[in-house]
């Protein structure tokens, strides 16, 4: 019922495309939306869980009268209350969302029109796990039939895990693939967009208890042309030399640097890989730096730098939740990760040429009070743990606490601290990390 | 001019704080995806973007919140929606356990 739902009324790739975050979990990020449909539509739930819908004017304002109906207090809690909510509803928000999302779309009737891609294959897939670096896999996909495959996924993170499983998937509207997974014994979801070729595959891979403990991930389908996919570290220092993992399909022939970046040794390689030792000459041009395997071409996924001036730490505003402890309810665990910075020859934070380095591994993890209200309710003490190593958060218990002044729930406001030893200096960034009382009412799109 | 005159301590040190300029800046509708935004006081962070101001425990307005529909894409609201949530937890403050998240996990 939902695939033909999905199938016959769902949405075309280009309407989907903004708003995925949320199909995706990739919760802990702040909306940017436009203000009025934000604060009368979005308050309780996110924006994009309306921004995923299409409808007529008629059923747009069904919708108002149903929340209206349903939850009254839409018309007196905060920005329900200071204006008049109804009228502004049917009014503004209706034609608004309509003209915005309507039902019958150009691109709707284009993609209904397109041939939909088959997904079997062997698939080259890249990702990045925090507290276990780059993951360079193969996917093997068989068609069991029409839009259903089955899978089976081996392959290596940077620190040396293997990880390797199989799974089910189902491709929802001709291009919205859906796959459960089990990966040496964990409950793994892919929330994965095809592109019109149907040879790229974007989108999440998450743990299926832990929404946030995930990777964005990227994955080719090897259809006998060469091809690069991702190289591993995406960072290389000047003056320094490097193994750097490229990735693709049908990787043969010439490796090809740029000016200033010299091959040392080939580590190893096959038609999916190549390793190889690079030197960066002291005089190196800073920026992005393309990269050729034969034929194949990777621009702007590898930069040269001079330093590591900062971290700055992704995502920075995140959301961890209190939970298990008898009730119904999991913890929620948040995760984040260091990105390297290189404020550019003027060395100055926050300019054009700043130079963002990707992820720096090695980095390590604390957590301190927000302010001095966090301070003085010890909520490093009470609100969880930060694993030193991996930057993953997990919440306490919940429940009221009695250790706590008014037995207060294990929430708290801390800062979250990393740090990285750079030769002779401690490079460190920071973030805010909320950690909250759990939801009882948890959709799937929130 | 004062129209408003602070009577217990509490209101004495936000009235001494707004005086001295140590109040938090107010970051309306800046929450993570899917957060209540609607921050009176709020579910998961507070207008400050902090959670001092929340209700602490939660528990001890727990059914406050669920009986007037007060965030009801995070606390299953009684009012309409599934009226008998909190039939086998008298006291939230005491019975929280038996509270069930309203949607189950989906299927292997």
């Amino acid at each position: 019922m939902v695939k033909y739902l999905a199938d016959t009324q769902g949405l075309a790739p280009a309407e989907a495309e903004p708003y995925r975050y949320l199909i995706e979990q990739d919760l802990n990020q702040v909306e940017s939306f436009d203000p009025e449909l934000a604060v009368m539509c979005g308050r309780c739930h996110s924006s994009a869980r309306f921004a995923l819908q299409r409808r007529t004017e008629a059923e747009w304002e069904h919708l108002v009268h149903f929340h209206l109906g349903q939850y009254p207090s839409i018309e007196y809690s905060l920005y329900g209350r200071d204006r008049d909510w109804l009228h502004l509803a049917l009014t503004q928000s209706v034609p608004e969302l309509a003209q915005r999302f309507p039902l019958e779309s150009e691109s709707w009737a284009q993609w209904q029109a397109a041939d939909k891609p088959e997904l079997e294959g062997r698939w080259v897939l890249s990702g990045h796990m925090a507290g276990k670096g780059y993951l360079y896999a193969i996917m093997t996909v068989v068609a069991d039939k029409k839009d259903y495959y089955s899978l089976s996924l081996a392959g290596r993170y940077a620190n040396g895990e293997s990880v390797s499983g199989t799974g089910k998937a189902v491709v929802y509207t001709g291009y919205d693939w859906r796959a459960q997974l089990q990966l040496d014994g964990v409950a793994m979801r892919q929330v994965l967009a095809a592109d019109s070729s149907g040879n790229r595959l974007t989108g999440r891979m998450f743990q299926k208890e832990q929404e946030l403990i995930g990777m964005r991930i990227t994955a080719l389908r090897d259809v006998g042309v060469s091809q690069l996919n991702s190289v591993f570290p995406s960072h290389i220092r000047r003056g320094r030399s490097q193994t750097l993992l490229l990735t693709g399909t049908q990787l043969s022939g010439e490796i090809q640097l740029p000016a200033g970046l010299a091959l040392e040794e080939i580590v190893s390689r096959d038609k999916n890989h190549v390793a190889i030792r690079v030197h960066a000459a002291k005089d190196a041009t800073t920026g992005a730096a393309e990269l050729r395997v034969g034929p194949a071409i990777l621009s702007g996924a590898l930069v040269v730098h001079e330093r590591l001036d900062a971290l700055s730490v992704e995502p920075a505003y995140g959301i961890a939740r209190v939970g298990d402890n008898g009730g119904a309810t999991p913890k929620v665990q948040a995760v984040f990760r260091a990105v390297g910075m290189d404020f550019g020859p003027d060395n100055v934070a926050g300019t054009k040429d700043d130079i963002r380095l990707g992820y720096i591994d090695d980095a390590s993890w604390t957590v301190a009070p927000w302010d001095a209200a966090a301070e003085r309710d010890e909520d490093v003490k009470f609100t969880g743990k930060m694993d030193p190593g991996t930057g993953v958060f997990s919440p306490a218990d919940a429940g009221p606490n009695p250790l706590r002044k008014r037995s207060t729930n294990n929430a708290g406001n801390l800062k979250v601290i990393a740090s990285y030893r750079d030769g002779e200096q401690d490079v460190t960034g920071q973030a805010h990390l909320i950690v909250t009382v759990q939801r009882w009412n948890s959709p799937p799109l929130k | 001019m004062k129209h408003l005159k602070a009577l217990n301590k509490k209101a004495q040190q936000l009235a001494e704080a707004a005086d001295n300029g140590n109040t938090d800046e107010v970051v309306a509708m800046q929450t993570v995806v899917g957060c209540a935004a609607t921050t009176d006081p709020g579910w998961e962070v507070d207008m400050f973007g902090s959670v001092a101001g929340l209700c602490q425990p939660m528990e001890a307005d727990l059914y406050g919140c669920s009986d007037p529909c007060w965030w009801p894409a995070q606390v299953p609201d009684t009012m309409n929606t599934y009226p008998d949530w909190s039939k086998e937890a008298n006291s939230a403050g005491s019975d929280w356990r038996n509270l069930d998240a309203v949607y189950p996990a989906d299927e292997e």
